[in-house]
């Protein structure tokens, strides 16, 4: 089973392969370190330009913006109290009271080794967990992987938190625009209104960019944050003489990696979850827990690595049964579809070296960032900070229009996608969550092909979907999945007014 | 679209969910031509959409009726609104007139409108970002971009 990983190796050290990895690092701790825009923003983007690439430049592209955009989040988090992303809130009660007693450098230093570590422990996570997983996903028939489908949706829309109804009509649009084109089965026209541009349906980079891409671009423009970092201020030294000082943090990572990658498995919760969870563990343990939110280092230590740990993992569930843990995971999902990577249980079969390679990929990414986010890649990001926000917002205007275009070399997408675009800001706005649309995109046709497959079988008896155990499993996990959230709910209800 | 709407029906949440139920009605006209295999799942999350769309309404216009404020949109609408047309303005740009000349002037554009006043940083990033995109895109990787329909090509 494992054969396979090994395989994968020699690929990875490629020139190229390897390049991509480290590129997208720099790029990953750009992103992230530049409030407003996200790991999720700049794989969007980033996305239609890989469509010449080898899969695996692609890919390495993506697993390296993924761990750098995660560590750099944790720059402006400490440096301005701004978190560049939401998974690096809780870097922020510790790092920025230390910036302010001239400790940034060492906070970043911190921020960047735990990052490492949590997304080191996440990578062997991803490799060791994925491959049997895959295994049992094999025995799925139509009926089960059109229950996998429903229950990717529903644990998306309901364990995401917030207003079920909003992830419902999320989830309903998502898998509305998947139907768009031609039937899969007859090929008679659903919804095209004569345009053939959307005759093969509507191209998930077109969407992913419109929904994750524009929203953020409109936050640059409309807020101009005035931001500036005095760099002489950060107190940083060579990151190998910051190192013995972290000695006494293990528990924190270990305990914190653990919460991580566990977080990252679950579908719909993410970075934030995870590193508020270690961060209240580390400090509910602490010895000197009133030191905490005061410029405790083991604070942005629990916090990063826990960030970092749910990284490679979310691509468990996705990669083996197409159900992705966060948002970002989401986008992955279809970075591989562009490549014509289906993920499931055939995607190991398949396409081994590819698939095992990416995680190797996620590996080297975690390790580069020591390299990459040391002490003086440190002070260098972090006159990103003063880069202005309107001349940021223009040019990745002028980057999606590229990326879109490049497609199918065709303005119609661009209009596409900026329609998308403005209705994905109206969700943001009006706190609708984005992975449910396109986890509805990708869903939506599969789960349709395979319901009408099983129906076939069962000559349009719908019987056929719940006559065997796996497909019973997955209707009770839905279920579960559905009312679990409810019933927690209740019971804390409950519980507060006893 | 800041301040909290006196009609109750031009609260954001409203407006959205009257939006959904219109669209998704418009869509499901053609969904009777269909055949019915084909029609099922179209027409499921339509309906569904409806009835969501439905209940939105409703609880926000029980919130509405126990006044509590809508949701704000933004603090700044006309930056929005401007960030908006500006996109849109571009990408027609871009279609009639080419994409050189239009993002030549855009990236100057957006930034010195939204608070970018530098005339020599404006310079250089166009310059940069431009001519980078030159040497990757068309040089490089011969990629051909629209070079405006009023030109007629």
């Amino acid at each position: 089973m494992y054969s396979d990983l090994l395989h994968a190796l020699p690929d990875v050290l490629a020139w190229t392969n390897f390049a991509a990895v480290v590129i997208g690092v720099i790029a990953g701790i750009v992103v992230g370190a530049m409030p407003g825009l996200s790991a999720t923003m700049a794989i969007s983007v980033l996305v239609p330009f890989t469509f010449g690439l080898e899969p695996l430049v692609a890919l390495g592209l993506m697993a390296g913006i993924y761990n750098g955009a995660m560590y750099g989040g944790a720059i402006p988090a400490v440096l301005l109290r701004i978190p560049g992303t939401p998974a690096a809130v809780a870097t922020t009660f510790d790092g920025y009271p230390m910036a302010q007693k001239g400790e940034g450098g060492f906070a970043l230093q911190v921020a960047v080794v735990s990052s490492a570590i949590g997304g080191i422990a996440s990578a062997f996570a991803l490799m060791l967990l994925a491959p049997p997983l895959s295994k049992v996903t094999l025995l799925f028939g139509p009926s089960e992987v059109f229950w996998v489908a429903v229950f990717g949706l529903a644990s998306i829309i309901f364990l995401l938190g917030g207003n079920p109804v909003k992830g419902l009509i999320s989830a309903c649009f998502g898998v509305f625009v998947s139907v768009i084109g031609s039937d899969p089965i007859y090929g008679n026209d659903r919804f095209t209104f004569g345009q053939l541009e959307i005759l093969d349906g509507i191209h998930i980079v077109i969407l992913l960019v419109g929904l994750y891409a524009l929203p953020p671009v409109i936050d640059l423009l409309e807020t101009p944050l005035k931001t500036g970092v005095d760099n002489s201020k950060l107190g940083t030294e060579p990151i190998w003489k910051a190192m013995p000082r972290m000695k006494g943090y293990w528990k924190t990572w270990l305990r914190g990696s653990a919460i991580g990658i566990w977080i990252g498995i679950l579908p719909g919760a993410g970075g934030s979850m995870a590193a508020f969870m270690s961060y209240n563990e580390a400090r509910r343990s602490s010895k000197n827990p009133d030191a905490w939110g005061e410029g405790e280092p083991e604070g942005v230590a629990a916090a990063e690595v826990a960030n970092n740990a749910d990284t490679a993992s979310a691509l468990i569930p996705a990669l083996t049964l197409g159900i992705p843990g966060t948002a970002v995971a989401a986008v992955m999902l279809g970075g591989l579809l562009v490549h014509g990577l289906q993920p499931g249980p055939m995607l190991f079969r398949e396409n081994p070296d590819i698939v095992f390679g990416f995680m190797w990929q996620f590996l080297f990414g975690a390790i580069l960032l020591v390299l990459l986010g040391g002490s003086l890649a440190t002070n260098s990001f972090a006159r990103l900070l003063n880069l202005p926000r309107p001349l940021l917002g223009s040019v990745i205007i002028v980057l999606m229009l590229i990326g879109v275009y490049s497609i199918h070399g065709r303005m119609f997408d661009v209009y596409l996608m900026l329609g998308f675009g403005a209705i994905g800001w109206v969700m943001d706005r009006l706190k609708f969550p984005l992975p449910p649309v396109v986890l509805g995109l990708i869903l939506g046709g599969f789960a349709e092909e395979n319901l009408r497959l099983a129906l076939r079988i069962g000559r349009g008896d719908p019987m056929i979907l719940f006559q065997n155990t796996t497909s019973l499993i997955l209707v009770a996990l839905t279920i579960a999945v559905i009312i679990g959230p409810t019933l927690k709910k209740r019971f804390i209800n409950s519980r507060k007014t006893a | 679209m800041t301040d909290h709407p006196k009609n109750r029906l031009l609260r954001p949440e409203t407006l959205t969910a009257l939006g959904i139920v219109v669209v998704a009605i418009g869509f499901l006209f053609p969904t009777s031509e269909l055949r019915p295999i084909s029609a099922l799942l179209p027409a499921a999350m339509l309906i569904g959409l409806i009835v969501l769309a439905v209940a939105l309404l409703v609880t926000d216009q029980r919130k509405a009726s126990r006044d509590e404020p809508s949701a704000a949109m933004t603090k700044s609408p006309k930056r929005v609104v401007s960030a908006f047309l500006l996109i849109l303005g571009y990408a027609l740009a871009t279609d009639f007139i080419g994409f050189y000349v239009s993002t030549t002037i855009t990236i100057p554009l957006v930034a010195f409108a939204f608070g970018y006043r530098n005339p020599l940083g404006l310079a250089i990033a166009t310059v940069i970002v431009v001519g980078t995109i030159w040497a990757i895109f068309d040089f490089g990787m011969s990629q051909d971009f629209p070079t405006g329909r009023l030109w007629g090509r």
